[in-house]
């Protein structure tokens, strides 16, 4: 791959950690790569996504992970809070996307987005559930 | 998962009758033990500061009343979006309405009972 990590993890076993600014790094850097299969691998099996509008787990979020990536969409996003209890943690993020439409034209999307993470057995931090809702557009229609 | 959900809805609704009834132990049981809740904007309180913080509200007899707005299930992980309305007093101990849209995440402990792991009543304005 491609693709220059400027903060070490393991793309096949990734940590987002409890450190709010290292759990950001990683994710825009796993989002920013394009490679849907590596994004996905920030979540458990189980573990919700919203970011198509519709809640998604297994193998329906892997495929729409690797649709909305292809266009190499690009992520910026900010910690607005973060509180970690125990093993799971509420994350909140102002996040701005700009990535090609259909018939290649830009698309513009920003909004908030609530973040719960686990920390599992083997003491990784995944994501659990996101949330985002958004403020212009929507992240998928 | 809908027995899941049901139980969530049990959780709300007894949470919602301790909190009207003024009963602080039995609300209280409804927090992991390192539960944070922020009902100051940008203030989380956890522990012994969290309780002494609940137990003070709730010696004004407030009455809440809550919709939930979408909840996701995960596991032993939920997420909640709640709609809520507090009728309270204030410092002077005049009427005074609160409302707000809370994000809550809540762990399902080993008994069967949901608790808020944590509590963020503003969490959606």
């Amino acid at each position: 791959m491609a693709f220059d990590f400027s903060t070490d993890f393991d793309p096949e076993n990734p940590d987002l950690t409890d450190n709010t600014e290292i759990q950001n790094e990683i994710f825009l850097q796993a989002f920013n790569s394009g490679d849907g299969a590596l994004f996905n691998r920030l979540y458990l099996e189980d573990s919700i996504s919203n970011f198509s509008g519709e809640p998604l787990t297994g193998a329906a979020r892997l495929a729409f992970f690797k649709e909305f990536l292809a266009p190499k969409p690009s992520l910026k996003a900010e910690v607005t809070h973060a509180y970690v209890a125990g093993d799971v943690a509420l994350i909140g993020v102002k996040y701005s996307i700009d990535t090609t439409g259909e018939n290649g034209e830009p698309v513009h999307l920003e909004g908030v987005c609530t973040d719960v993470l686990r920390r599992g057995e083997d003491g990784r931090w995944l994501m659990s559930i996101d949330r985002p809702v958004a403020a212009t557009g929507l992240v998928a229609e | 998962m809908s027995q899941l959900l049901e139980n969530l809805e049990k959780h709300t609704a007894q949470y919602v009758e301790a909190f009207n009834a003024g009963d602080f132990e039995t609300l209280d049981a409804f927090y992991t033990e390192e539960a944070v809740a922020v009902w100051e904007p940008g203030e989380p309180l956890t522990g012994q500061a969290r309780r002494d913080y609940q137990r003070e509200f709730l010696a004004r007899r407030p009455k809440i009343s809550t919709t939930t707005r979408q909840s996701f299930v995960t596991g032993d992980t939920a997420l909640l979006i709640v709609d809520w309305v507090i009728d309270t007093v204030d410092d002077q101990g005049a009427p005074e309405r609160l409302t707000g849209t809370g994000v809550d995440v809540l762990r399902l402990g080993e008994d069967g009972i949901w608790r808020y792991a944590v509590d963020d009543p503003y969490g959606q304005d």
